[in-house]
């Protein structure tokens, strides 16, 4: 016959202190884990969730990335006609040849940061087809007008819709902002190409971003792109080329689980401690169920019980401060910034995950479960007659 | 000795106010071992309190060897009572974690005798109450009479002119409790210890130079100068 | 008996729960150690790597504008210009994409003059000097990927579309605070560019990345960078000077929002263990309430009970620090010393979790402070505890 779980509960309730201390260990455990998985899973989103299916991304063989790549003219030109190409509506081909720079922009704190410029044609937003303008206008070319992404207009001085941001050789006009749905392009400024060429002298690209025509067999085309001996070029599907770069976010993972777990694990001491205490302070209480006629396995679930009633108590409230906080840095920091591989700042937004979520009830049913075991074992294992005694 | 006058204890147990003391005056003279006596709630226990200085009187005042305990503060009333006062417990009350002479030793942290001095006059105390063969033992390996005998050896270790005890032999065995009754009355007549005890034993009445009854916080019995 | 083995056997009267204490305690230091490296790596960058005459010339617009090599003739001729040396992003990398590291073309000639607070082996900069290909190399940047000096290595270019192979001539020692870049001649990504692309770094027409200055006292080096700034004001390239320090800060200030998290994660976790330790340590008081009254019964004043309370979670805290320092001190600097400390591609100069012996007092400090805060309360309630409400418990 098991005890009432009204039982547990007053038991809980009557030690409020201890019962807050230790649901207050447990929920800061949870809120960090929570809080570190949604930073990662945010990175990790920016990136894997990047580019489109469909897309390629064409590089100079060898480079690593679009900032360290460059193309000819001509080499654009030659992938444009190549056969496998998607189609606009006026069968314009759904290529966009891009220039990616890196100069400095003004933080709205003053401080100077390297920030992603790209230098496109009205096709980028055929090509990239997550980019939405969400307000103004696009560029016109040859006016030094700019899109800027929402990660850009939080941060970046001048970034306003309508106001002269100034980088480069000269000030630009933002003149639409747009938003890709949390990915790496909201961290970027979008130029015309001709602007940006004339902006860093370079007259080439940095690379070409190609949609693959439906029905069309995407290797062939990388193979006739990377066939053309003149440019020695590279191709590769554009996810996984930012799914590249977000495999270095598992190592940033590694860390994150690594600090949760030994977090974790010094919680559960602290929950031992107190169900210990508990047992401890009970234990005439113990002697009298025992005597009254309760069997050993109703005392230890019993104290596991309690144990487990600590842990929810602490998971909720560490939900509830993951949540707040996780609001409070998206809203009010308009997330957090990154220096990425290629050397420009990306910002990212707090992403809670469903494995952080997991990982952090796993948590915290760990804690529960392995701090209540050892003190409900030796609750249900005291003589009866010593138990009596204590009274 | 002891100089009780018109003191009254008056206090709050839950929504009730409990009068432990009414205008009770009395006095013991030095060297004289008192008995306190009287059912339960008659306010002995609140008395013996007062005489040991472990809490202070609503009205009235309380002198013990010459000082009025209301001039001193909380402080100045913890080391008076370290200098002056030895106190025995109904459940001995002795550290767990510390053996027998260790315990008995615990007073003596409290003046500025070394290290050494401290652990001697603590082993003449405890051989003084029968038990220097059992020094290194830790309380919960001695019986209950000699656990109260450490605690009396504790007791008297920093020599204080007062001994305090409170229903000394309750938790005890008759045999025991004689044991501890005679050491009792040995410390009060060899050291010149003025013995002050509360208790309900009968048997103690045959140790003690007077009883003072106490009823309903009113002393009705003994304690007339 | 002594106060100091009181509280010694008071610790020992729950073994298991002092032991899970001072773990749980030890345990959040290392992670506060860990965490506490990160700005420490940041302090420690702009102390050492910055020196106080070193300027940096670089293009107004940013990293990516590239400076004519015929400036530099112009600023070696400047007063109190002690040295000039150039870089250039090489951008190679080694094996595979993930393998990046800095890597730089320099003027083999003047990187003594340049760097003479580096340590760099006298022997090692002549071989700089006469091998075309050579290379210096970073310290950590050796043990990351096993190399010996002495071995030809190729870096494969991606700024520059040219794998080149370098002869490793010698180290730059880890306590020049860059010790994960690489340094080789410029003249030799030159050669291998002009005869396939028909541009030569060096020379009239040629490009560099950015220009090292030396000035001859650090009382000269406002000046030296107002004057640069002015010479090539309304030229083909407007320059921005600045002091190694303010260039490097430009760097580690993007870190600093991810810093504030980390940092902010450390707190959390030292409010974790200061719940649980407090936890402890009043279970501790509260079943010891009758002893205390005993204590105070005898004479003791609160201020020893106190001091003896306290002394238990502050011990417990001291130890616990002790440990976790000590632990993160061997962990971290073996994961160091095998170049595994992972997380650096987002942490980049930052993640390296070099523990310096302030991070580990810190450390220790910290868990004074949690057994502090943490015994402070129970302790209070402790020592002023009522003895008659207590006793008559007892009685």
């Amino acid at each position: 016959m098991p005890l009432p779980l009204r039982y547990n509960l007053r038991n809980v309730a009557v030690r409020r202190w201890t019962s807050a201390f230790t649901a207050g260990g447990i929920a800061l455990v949870v809120a960090v884990t929570m809080l570190l998985a949604a930073l990662v899973g945010g990175l990790k989103h920016m990136l894997i969730a990047t580019g489109e299916p469909d897309n390629l991304i064409v590089l100079r063989k060898g480079s690593t990335n679009d900032g360290s790549s460059f193309l000819p003219r001509d080499a654009a030109q030659v992938v444009r006609q190549l056969v496998g190409v998607a189609r606009g509506l006026g069968g314009e081909p759904l290529a966009s040849a891009e220039i990616v720079n890196q100069p400095f922009l003004r933080t709205r704190e003053g401080r100077r940061e390297n920030v992603l410029v790209r230098g496109v044609d009205p096709v980028a937003l055929l090509v990239h087809r997550s980019v939405r303008l969400v307000a103004g206008r696009m560029f016109r070319p040859n006016l030094g007008e700019v899109v800027v992404g929402t990660g850009i207009a939080a941060r970046y001085a001048g970034a306003r819709l309508g106001s002269r941001i100034e980088f480069g050789r000269r000030a630009w006009t933002v003149v639409g902002i747009f938003d890709s749905g949390g990915t790496a392009f909201d961290s970027e400024i979008w130029a015309d190409v001709a602007d940006v060429q004339d902006d860093t002298r370079r007259p080439g690209y940095s690379g070409i971003r190609v949609t693959v025509a439906p029905g069309a067999d995407r290797d062939a085309l990388v193979r006739r792109i990377e066939a053309d001996g003149r440019f020695t070029l590279e191709a590769k599907p554009e996810r996984a080329y930012y799914r590249e770069q977000a495999d270095s976010a598992n190592a940033l993972y590694v860390l994150v689980l690594t600090l949760a777990a030994v977090m974790a694990t010094g919680a559960t001491f602290g929950a031992v401690n107190t169900m210990y205490a508990a047992v401890a302070g009970r234990t005439p209480e113990i002697g009298t169920l025992r005597a009254i006629g309760f069997g050993r396995t109703a005392i230890l679930l019993a104290f596991l019980t309690e144990s487990l009633l600590l842990a929810a108590g602490g998971l909720l409230a560490g939900l509830f401060l993951a949540a707040v906080a996780m609001l409070a840095i998206n809203t009010l920091l308009s997330g957090i910034a990154f220096s990425m591989m290629t050397f420009s700042v990306a910002t990212v937004l707090l992403r809670p995950t469903a494995g952080g979520a997991l990982l952090a009830v796993g948590f915290a049913l760990a804690i529960g479960l392995f701090g209540g075991l050892a003190p409900a074992w030796r609750a249900a294992h005291l003589r009866v007659v010593d138990a009596l005694h204590r009274a | 000795m002891i100089e009780v006058r018109d003191v009254s204890r008056v206090y709050q147990r839950g929504v009730d106010l409990v009068h432990a003391l009414e205008h009770v005056t009395l006095h013991i003279p030095a060297g004289r071992f008192v008995a306190l006596m009287g059912p339960s709630g008659s306010g002995k226990s609140t008395l013996l309190n007062l005489l040991a200085g472990l809490d202070r009187p609503d009205t009235g005042e309380v002198v013990v060897a010459g000082q009025p305990l209301s001039r001193l503060d909380e402080d100045g009333l913890a080391a008076w009572r370290a200098r002056h006062v030895g106190l025995v417990f109904q459940f001995y009350n002795l550290l767990p974690v510390l053996s027998a002479v260790e315990n008995v030793e615990l007073p003596l942290l409290l003046t500025t005798l070394a290290r050494a001095e401290r652990r001697r006059r603590a082993e003449i105390a405890l051989a003084a109450v029968g038990l220097a063969d059992r020094a290194r033992h830790r309380p919960q390996q001695l019986s209950g009479g000699e656990q109260q005998r450490v605690a009396i050896a504790r007791a008297i270790v920093t020599d204080p002119d007062l001994l305090v005890a409170d229903e000394p032999t309750g938790d005890l065995d008759a045999r025991s409790a004689v044991e501890v009754l005679t050491l009792l009355r040995e410390l009060n007549r060899a050291f010149d210890k003025t013995v002050v005890m509360v208790t309900h034993d009968p048997r103690a009445e045959r140790f003690v130079d007077e009883v003072m009854r106490l009823d309903k916080g009113v002393l009705v019995d003994g304690g007339r100068p | 008996m002594t106060y100091p083995r009181l509280v010694a056997r008071n610790l020992l009267r729950h073994p298991l729960r002092t032991v899970l204490t001072t773990t749980s305690i030890a345990l959040s230091i290392f992670l506060v150690c860990a965490v506490l490296t990160l700005p420490g790596a940041l302090d420690a960058i702009l102390a050492h790597w910055s020196s106080d005459v070193r300027i940096t010339v670089h293009h107004k617009a940013g990293l990516t504008y590239w400076l004519p090599y015929a400036f530099l003739a112009k600023l070696r001729n400047l007063p109190h210009v002690a040295a000039v040396n150039h870089y250039s992003w090489f951008g190679g990398i080694y094996d595979e994409p993930k393998n990046m590291f800095p890597n730089f073309a320099v003027d083999p000639e003047t990187v003594a003059q340049m760097w003479p607070d580096y340590g760099i082996d006298p022997g090692a900069l002549e071989r700089f000097r006469k091998v075309r290909n050579a290379a210096l190399v970073g310290e950590q940047t050796m043990s990351k990927f096993g190399w010996r000096i002495g071995q030809e290595i190729t870096l494969k270019g991606t700024v520059f579309p040219v794998d080149l192979t370098f002869q490793i001539v010698g180290v730059i020692p880890a306590a020049s605070g860059n010790p994960v870049v690489l340094w080789f001649n410029y003249r030799y990504l030159s050669e291998a560019m002009e005869p396939r692309f028909g541009t030569a770094l060096a020379g009239p027409t040629g490009v560099v990345g950015m220009i090292w200055l030396r000035a001859d006292s650090p009382a000269h080096v406002g000046e030296i960078m107002r004057t640069v700034d002015e010479l090539f004001r309304n030229s083909e390239a407007e320059v921005a000077a600045e002091t190694e320090k303010s260039f490097i800060q430009s760097f580690t200030s993007t870190f600093e929002g991810l810093i504030h998290v980390i940092l902010a994660v450390g707190f959390l976790v030292v409010l974790a263990v200061v719940l649980i330790a407090a936890n402890t340590s009043a279970m501790g008081v509260r079943e010891r309430l009758p002893e205390i009254a005993v204590l105070k019964s005898l004479g003791f004043r609160r201020r020893p009970i106190l001091a003896v309370l306290l002394a238990e979670s502050t011990l417990q805290g001291l130890v616990g620090g002790l440990l976790g320092a000590g632990a993160a001190w061997i962990i971290l600097g073996a994961l160091n010393r095998a170049g595994k400390t992972a997380g650096g591609a987002f942490l980049g100069p930052l993640g390296s979790f070099h523990m310096s012996p302030t991070v580990a007092a810190e450390g220790v400090a910290v868990a004074l402070a949690v057994g502090l805060v943490a015994g402070a309360v129970p302790a209070w309630n402790g020592a002023r505890l009522n003895v008659v409400e207590a006793l008559r418990r007892l009685f």
